[in-house]
């Protein structure tokens, strides 16, 4: 028997992942949140590009920023 | 008008004929779809979403759609899923076969916030006091990565971090696990826990891979 | 164990959901309003802002660690960075937005924050 506790205890891993994971598409009429995390999809494309291409040496060194 | 839940192979097994879903063939995959809630977003209904995907998920591999993607038709959720059909292709490999599994670190023992808000009777903290307390906290949250992340990221076939939620927290990851070595990762973080007495360690799943369906 | 717990201490309590925080969080993401476009926007500022932040928070850590900085140097970098963390946390209460909403997964770069 699952108690009340175990419950919200599993829900803040339920709300981590169904709300700030999976797969994110466009669509005719997308809810407000998915709007915003669009730009994020074409943003990390844009990142993941760019960090592949310094990865294999195309682009110049640019230190870190931490 | 439709919710996009999962993306599937096709083809594939048949869908729980309990759950009115309609499965809707894209070039290899299935867009598999819900009729729209109609109600807003609850607690309740997070979890029904939940228990399908889960429904779907001890028969088939796939990638979990993010709540709250609503569409006009089938057609439409054909278009949205060719627009992307390479990288849902290859996310869908990724994970095939596996699991995920969260894993929550906390301080049991918290030596002190690094609060800005005054906390102890009105007196304002130290600047120094506030950023030697970040520097504690950021210093366990290191050890906790170090001598907990480390060694269960070798039993994942992969690992994406979160970000801790202050005060406490010192550690969330989300493992992506092998469904056979599901047991043995439990029993890893079992045995973590107990040569931690300062931590307290959560590990839920299994989830369906949330956080591994976008690169 | 049961409901997806596969390992938990005793003290379970404080793992769990703030649950006033968790509905109201939701009724703002899945709802739909022309409100949000503001928020949205919001949330993306404040991201980056918050980034910013936590870079030269880090730095300033390191320094601190170096052990070069005198003690009052130490109080100002402090009380910078205090009255920062709390004016971010005074915007990102106004357009009500939680801590999880100032994140973005960056894939191989992993989470933003």
């Amino acid at each position: 028997m699952t108690t009340i506790q175990e419950r919200e205890v599993a829900l803040v891993d339920l709300i981590d992942r169904l709300l700030g994971g999976g797969v994110v598409v466009a669509g005719d009429i997308t809810l407000a949140a998915a709007d915003v995390d669009l730009v994020y999809v074409h943003l990390r494309a844009l990142i993941t590009s760019v960090a592949t291409a310094q990865e294999k040496g195309l682009l110049p060194h640019m230190g870190s920023a931490v | 008008m439709i919710d996009l839940i999962a993306i599937t192979d096709h083809p594939g097994p048949p869908l729980p004929g309990s759950l009115s879903l309609q499965a809707v063939p894209v070039d290899g995959l299935t867009a598999v779809c819900a009729p729209a809630e109609r109600e807003d977003a609850t607690v309740d209904a997070l979890w029904r979403r939940e228990e399908t995907i889960e429904a779907l998920m001890a028969d088939r591999d796939l990638l979990p759609v993010r709540y709250g993607t609503r569409l006009e038709d089938d057609a439409a959720a054909a278009r949205a899923v060719t627009e992307r059909r390479a990288e849902l292709g290859a996310a869908l490999d990724r994970v095939r076969g596996a699991v995920e599994l969260s894993l929550r670190v906390i301080a049991a023992d918290d030596p002190g916030e690094a609060r800005a808000d005054d906390e102890t009777g009105g007196r304002t903290r130290s600047g120094a006091d506030y950023i030697r307390a970040k520097a504690c906290l950021v210093a366990r949250r290191d050890a906790g990565a170090r001598t907990l992340h480390e060694p269960l990221s070798t039993l994942a076939r992969a690992s994406v971090k979160r970000p801790p939620r202050p005060p406490l927290e010192l550690l969330r990851v989300a493992y992506l696990v092998d469904r056979p070595a599901v047991e043995g990762f439990t029993a890893l973080v079992a045995r973590a826990q107990r040569s931690s007495p300062g931590l307290r360690l959560l590990l839920t799943g299994p989830w369906p891979p949330y956080s591994f369906a976008e690169r | 164990m049961s409901d997806r717990i596969l390992h938990a201490p005793p003290d379970l309590e404080l793992f769990a959901a703030d649950r006033p925080e968790i509905e109201d969080a939701l009724s703002r993401r899945i709802n739909a309003d022309p409100e949000n476009v503001q928020r949205g926007l919001a949330q993306l500022v404040l991201t980056v802002v918050e980034l910013l932040r936590q870079i030269m928070e880090r730095q300033a850590l390191r320094r601190i660690d170096g052990d070069t900085l005198s003690e009052e140097q130490v109080e100002r970098l402090g009380r910078t960075f205090m009255e920062l963390d709390k004016r971010l946390e005074e915007l990102r209460l106004e357009f009500g937005l939680d801590e999880e909403d100032l994140n973005i997964n960056l894939g191989p770069l992993g989470n933003l924050l």
